[in-house]
C-alpha cells in the first residue's frame, strides 16, 4: 500500500518536472519566433537567397574613432592552438591567426597576387644572374641556370626593426632559409620553393656550409639566385619571413621550434607586440610605437579561442569583435544581427568530385593512368556532370552563398578565371544521350544501365563526413546521377571520416581501388599554378588523370613566356577548357568568405593584400551589443 | 596492509602494460596519421613524406611502441607532434587546470549531497524526499552533455551571469589576487553544472545507507539510552553511513587529474579530457598513449586508495 502511494506521489513530481520541462521548450520555440520574425527584416533577396556580390570587402565607418583602446579577435577553433608561434615553423591555421597580428612576410602582394614594392622589403630582378653565385657552380649548372635562373635583388626598409629594437636584417632573412633547409628542421616549409634555391640542396644534404645562391649584400640588401625563374615566383614563392638571428643565432636547429623564444615570448616586426600568452587559450598584445608603417591606434589586441558552436552568441554579445572564420552556413539566420557588419568576398576554393582513373607509382612517384578504369570514358564523366544541378545546390543547401562552379580556376583569381567558359550545363536530357551514345544501356529494362558489355554498373562514391549538408548533399548527387539512370552507391554505405577520406583517396599514394568517383574540396593557393594538383608527379592529383596535353599545356603556364600575363592567361584559358573537355574532375561549387565584424571597428577590410592593421580603431570602449 | 599495497602495485605493472599496448595498437589502426591533416596544395607532399619518416611513422607498430616504451621508462614521454612540444610538458600545462576544475566540482558534490542525502534519508518517505529522490532521478537521466550546453546556453549567454569559454580572462598577471579571483570565476559554471549531475548518485547512497543505518539494533540502544535525536543522527547514524562515501573517494581523488572530456569540451576549458580529445582527432599518437597510461595508472591507484581508506575508517574491514 505504502509502496503504491509513493509511486503516485513520484508520478505527480515527475510531472511537475515535465511541465517544467515543456514550459522551458515553449519559450524557446517564442524566442526562436522573433528571430524568425526579424529574419525578415533583412535585405534578403525575394526568394531567400543571398549573393557575396553584395558584400563589401571593406568595413564600413559609422563614428568618431577613440584613442586607443582594446579589440577582441576570436580565435574558432575546437581544439586549443598549438603555440608554435614563428612564421618559420607554424604548421596550424590557428597559430597563423596569432602570427598576423604581430609579424608579417617582408613582401606584401596585390590583389592578383603578384609581390609589390608596398612591404617591409622592395624587390627587383637583376637583369642577369649574379656572376659570384654562377662561379661556385660546375660549368654544364652554371650555363644552364644562366639561362633559366634569375637573381632578386631585396632592399629591407631602414625603419624596420625587431620588438626589441634591434633593425631586422639581411642576415635574418638568410637565416630563415639556412634554418627551413637544414636538415635538423621540423617544420613543415621546406619544399619545392626551397629547392629551387641554387645551392640550397647541397646544403640540405649537408654538402655545403652555407647555400651558396644567397648573397648578404650589406646589413640590408640581400640577393637570391633561383634555379628556375617562372611567374609563379612572383606569386608566392618567394620564403619572405626572417628569422632573428640575434636570438636564434645560437640555438641547435631542432631546438628552435620549441624554445621559449617561440612559444613564450615570440617576437616579429609587426604591428603588435606579444605581452603575454595562457597557452592553448588566448594571447594579449599590446602595439608596437615603433612599428614601419607608423604607431597602431589600438592599444592592445586580446586574441581569445572561442568553441565553433558559440561564435553566434559571442559575436551577439560583442565579446569578439572580429574572428578568424565564420561559418557560411550560419549566415542566413544570423543575416540581422545588429551589432555587427558581414564582409564577403569569393573563397580561394573550390568543391569537385573526381574520377579515378588511374593509381599512383611509389616507386616513380608518378601518376598511372589506368585506361580500363571504370570510369575511363569521357563521355561517362560528361554525363556525370550534365546530371547534376550545382545551381539548385548552392541554392538549396548554401543559400547562394556557394555557387555553380565552370572551371578549375575559381573567380577568386580574377585575372585568370576564364567567365566566358560555361564548364558542362545542368542537362540530364544531354546526359542520357551521351550515355546512350557511349554504349551505357540499360539492357535489361530494371531502369539502371549497364556498362558497355551489359554487365552491371555500380560506381562507388566517396564523400567526407562533417556539417549537417553532408549526408543530404551526398544523396542529392546520388539521386541526380539515379535520375539518368546511373546507380551510384555511397563507398560502404556511409560517408567518410575525414583521416579515412585522404587515407583511402590516397593521400599517401596507397589508393582504394573501391573508389571510382569522390567529392573533395581544394583550397588554391595564391598562385594559379595547378601543377600541384593535377601534375603526373603531384601526388594530391587524387583522378591519377595524366595526358601529354596537359603536362604540356601546365608547363607553358610557367615557361619564361609566361612571363607575358596575356601569354599566361590565354594558355591557362586553354586549360581551362582542356579541363573541360578531359572530366578528370569536375568543379561542383565556388565558394564565398563571409566575415562578421563588430560595428564598432574602423579601417578593417578583407581585400586580398590588405596589410594595415595598424589602421584599425574603435569607435567607443565597449564593444556593440545586439538587442 | 604493507604487503597487501605492494602487492596491488606490482600487479598493476602488467595490467598497464597491456593496456598501454592495446590503446598503442588501436591508436594505430585509426585511418590518417599526425600528418593528415597537413594535406594542402600549398604544402609539398615530399615535405609530408619526409617528415612521415623521420617521426619513425612508417616503421611497424612494435617498433614504434618499443620505442616510446623505452622513453617512458626514462621518464621521457615523448614529443607531440601537434604542439612540438615534450608531452610531459603538455600534460603539465593541462593538469593543473583540470585538477583545480575537478577539485572544484568535487567539493561542491559534497556540499550538495550531504545535506540533501541525510534530509532524504532521514525523513524518508515525507515531500522534502520525494523532492530530492525525484531530483536525483532526473540527475541520473540527464545526460551531462545536454545539461551542461543547456547551463550554459541559460547562464553563461542569455542571463550572461559567467564567461563561456577558457579557464582565465586574457591578461592578468598571475599570483595575484584579482587572478585566482579570475579562476574561481570560471571554474564555477563548469564546476556547477558537473557537481549538480554527479551528485546524485552520492545523495542516492547517502540517502539509502541512512534509511538502513536507521533500523539497527544499535540506534535502537543509543535512542534507549536517551540520546537526542540529533546526536542519534549526527554521531551514530551519519557516521556509519559515510562508509560507502569513503570508498568511492578514492576514485574521486584519481578523477580529479583525468579531467571531464564533455565538461571541458563544452566550456572550452583547456584541461585533459580536451586535450585527450583533440589529440585523438589529430593523432597525436604520443599524447594519447601517455594519457591513457596516466589515466590507467590513477585508476589503479585511485582502486587501491579506495580500499587503504576504507580499511582506516571502519575497522571491521580488514585488507589481508
Amino acid at each position: 500500500m505504502k509502496k503504491a502511494k509513493f509511486s503516485k506521489l513520484l508520478l505527480a513530481v515527475m510531472l511537475v518536472f515535465l511541465l517544467v520541462l515543456t514550459a522551458c521548450t515553449g519559450g524557446d520555440k517564442e524566442t526562436s519566433k522573433e528571430s524568425d520574425g526579424a529574419d525578415k527584416k533583412t535585405e534578403e533577396k525575394e526568394d531567400g537567397l543571398f549573393s557575396v556580390d553584395d558584400f563589401k570587402q571593406v568595413k564600413t565607418n559609422e563614428g568618431e574613432a577613440i584613442e586607443g583602446g582594446n579589440l577582441n579577435f576570436g580565435l574558432v577553433s575546437d581544439t586549443a592552438f598549438e603555440g608554435t608561434l614563428n612564421w618559420n615553423f607554424y604548421s596550424g591555421d590557428p597559430d597563423a591567426q596569432i602570427l598576423t597580428w604581430f609579424d608579417e612576410g617582408l613582401l606584401t602582394w596585390d590583389e592578383n597576387y603578384v609581390y609589390t614594392n608596398d612591404g617591409a622589403a622592395t624587390y627587383e630582378p637583376q637583369e642577369a644572374v649574379s656572376e659570384a653565385v654562377l662561379a661556385t657552380l660546375p660549368a654544364d649548372q652554371a650555363t644552364e641556370v644562366a639561362e633559366n635562373g634569375v637573381t632578386i635583388k631585396f632592399q629591407i626598409k631602414d625603419n624596420v626593426n625587431w620588438h626589441d629594437g634591434e633593425p631586422v636584417t639581411a642576415e635574418d632573412w638568410a637565416f630563415a632559409h639556412e634554418v627551413i633547409a637544414n636538415k635538423d628542421y621540423d617544420g613543415p616549409r621546406y619544399g619545392s620553393d626551397f629547392t629551387n634555391i641554387v645551392g640550397a640542396e647541397a646544403y640540405h644534404n649537408g654538402e655545403a656550409d652555407k647555400i651558396s645562391g644567397i648573397e648578404v649584400l650589406d646589413d640590408k640588401t640581400l640577393q637570391i639566385t633561383y634555379i628556375q625563374s617562372t611567374p609563379s615566383l612572383v606569386t608566392g614563392s618567394i620564403w619572405s619571413y626572417p628569422l632573428a638571428k640575434h636570438i636564434f643565432g645560437d640555438m641547435a636547429v631542432a631546438d628552435i621550434s620549441s624554445s621559449p623564444e617561440v612559444r613564450e615570448k615570440p617576437i616579429g616586426f609587426g604591428p603588435f607586440i606579444v605581452d603575454s600568452i595562457t597557452p592553448g587559450e588566448a594571447v594579449v598584445l599590446k602595439k608596437n610605437p615603433d612599428y614601419w608603417r607608423g604607431e597602431p591606434k589600438l592599444d592592445s589586441v586580446t586574441i581569445k579561442v572561442i568553441n565553433p558552436n558559440v561564435v553566434v552568441q559571442s559575436l551577439e554579445k560583442g565579446e569578439v569583435d572580429l574572428i578568424s572564420s565564420f561559418n557560411v552556413d550560419q549566415y542566413p539566420d544570423n543575416a540581422d544581427m545588429a551589432n555587427v557588419e558581414y564582409l564577403g568576398k569569393v573563397d580561394r576554393a573550390y568543391t569537385y568530385i573526381g574520377f579515378k582513373l588511374g593509381t599512383w607509382d611509389k616507386e616513380a612517384g608518378v601518376v598511372k593512368p589506368n585506361p580500363d578504369a571504370k570510369m575511363a570514358d569521357v563521355n561517362l564523366r560528361k554525363a556525370m556532370w550534365h546530371a547534376v544541378d550545382n545551381d539548385a545546390v548552392g541554392n538549396e543547401f548554401y543559400h547562394g552563398l556557394r555557387w555553380n562552379a565552370t572551371t578549375l580556376v575559381p573567380p577568386s583569381h580574377p585575372e585568370f578565371h576564364d567567365d566566358t567558359n560555361p564548364g558542362l550545363t545542368y542537362d540530364p536530357e544531354k546526359a542520357k544521350q551521351l550515355l546512350d551514345e557511349a554504349g551505357y544501356k540499360d539492357v535489361d529494362g530494371d531502369g539502371v544501365r549497364e556498362d558497355k558489355n551489359g554487365e552491371p554498373l555500380v560506381i562507388n562514391f566517396a564523400s567526407m563526413s562533417g556539417g549537417d549538408t553532408a549526408e543530404p548533399l551526398a544523396q542529392y548527387y546520388i539521386q541526380s546521377w539515379a535520375a539518368v539512370g546511373l546507380k551510384v552507391e555511397l563507398l560502404d554505405g556511409r560517408l567518410q571520416e575525414f583521416n579515412s577520406f585522404y587515407e583511402r583517396v590516397g593521400q599517401n599514394g596507397d589508393d582504394d581501388p573501391a573508389i571510382d568517383i569522390y567529392q573533395g574540396a581544394w583550397g588554391v593557393g595564391i598562385d594559379v599554378d595547378p601543377r600541384g594538383l593535377y601534375g603526373r608527379d603531384a601526388i594530391y592529383n587524387f583522378s591519377r588523370y595524366a595526358s601529354d596535353k596537359n603536362d604540356e599545356l601546365m608547363a607553358k603556364g610557367v615557361s619564361k613566356e609566361a612571363f607575358d600575363v596575356e601569354y599566361r592567361k590565354e594558355v591557362y584559358k586553354e586549360w581551362q577548357q582542356f579541363m573541360v573537355d578531359e572530366v578528370p574532375v569536375f568543379p561542383t561549387l565556388y565558394r564565398s568568405i563571409i566575415v562578421p565584424v563588430n560595428n564598432r571597428v574602423l579601417n578593417y577590410s578583407i581585400e586580398e593584400g590588405w596589410a594595415n592593421l595598424h589602421e584599425l580603431a574603435l569607435t567607443q570602449e565597449e564593444a556593440l551589443k545586439a538587442e | 596492509m604493507w604487503k597487501f599495497t605492494l602487492r596491488r602495485i606490482v600487479t598493476m605493472i602488467p595490467q598497464v602494460l597491456l593496456l598501454s599496448i592495446i590503446v598503442f595498437v588501436l591508436a594505430k589502426m585509426m585511418p590518417g596519421d599526425a600528418l593528415t591533416g597537413m594535406v594542402d596544395p600549398n604544402v609539398d607532399p615530399n615535405t609530408i613524406a619526409e617528415k612521415r619518416e623521420a617521426l619513425g611513422l612508417n616503421d611497424p607498430w612494435y617498433e614504434q611502441y618499443t620505442r616510446w616504451l623505452g622513453g617512458v621508462f626514462q621518464g621521457d614521454l615523448g614529443q607531440s607532434i601537434h604542439f612540438k612540444m615534450p608531452v610531459s610538458e603538455l600534460v603539465w600545462q593541462r593538469i593543473v587546470n583540470s585538477f583545480w576544475l575537478s577539485a572544484f566540482t568535487l567539493v561542491l558534490t559534497y556540499l550538495i549531497a550531504i545535506p540533501l542525502g541525510i534530509t532524504s534519508g532521514r525523513y524518508n518517505d515525507s515531500w522534502a524526499d520525494r523532492l530530492i529522490t525525484g531530483y536525483t532521478y532526473v540527475g541520473f537521466a540527464m545526460p551531462i552533455f545536454i545539461f551542461a550546453l543547456v547551463m550554459l546556453w541559460v547562464f553563461g549567454f542569455y542571463l550572461d551571469l559567467f564567461p563561456t569559454g577558457g579557464s582565465i580572462q586574457p591578461g592578468i598577471e598571475p599570483g595575484t589576487f584579482e587572478y585566482i579571483m579570475s579562476k574561481i570565476y570560471h571554474m564555477l559554471l563548469p564546476a556547477l553544472s558537473m557537481a549538480l549531475i554527479t551528485t546524485v548518485s552520492t545523495v542516492q547512497y547517502l540517502r539509502s545507507e541512512i534509511v538502513d543505518t536507521k533500523q539497527k539494533d544499535f540506534i535502537l540502544t543509543a535512542r534507549a539510552k536517551g540520546a537526542s535525536e540529533t546526536r542519534v543522527y549526527n554521531r551514530h547514524i551519519l557516521r556509519n553511513s559515510l562508509l560507502p562515501i569513503a570508498a568511492f573517494l578514492g576514485y574521486e581523488i584519481t578523477g580529479l587529474i583525468g579531467g571531464s572530456i564533455f565538461i571541458e569540451n563544452i566550456f572550452s576549458y583547456p584541461g585533459m579530457g580536451q586535450l585527450f580529445l583533440s589529440s585523438i582527432s589529430l593523432r597525436d599518437y604520443s599524447v594519447v598513449t601517455s594519457l591513457v597510461l596516466l589515466f590507467g595508472m590513477l585508476t589503479i591507484i585511485g582502486g587501491l586508495l579506495s580500499d587503504i581508506i576504507l580499511s582506516l575508517v571502519d575497522p571491521r574491514i580488514r585488507i589481508k
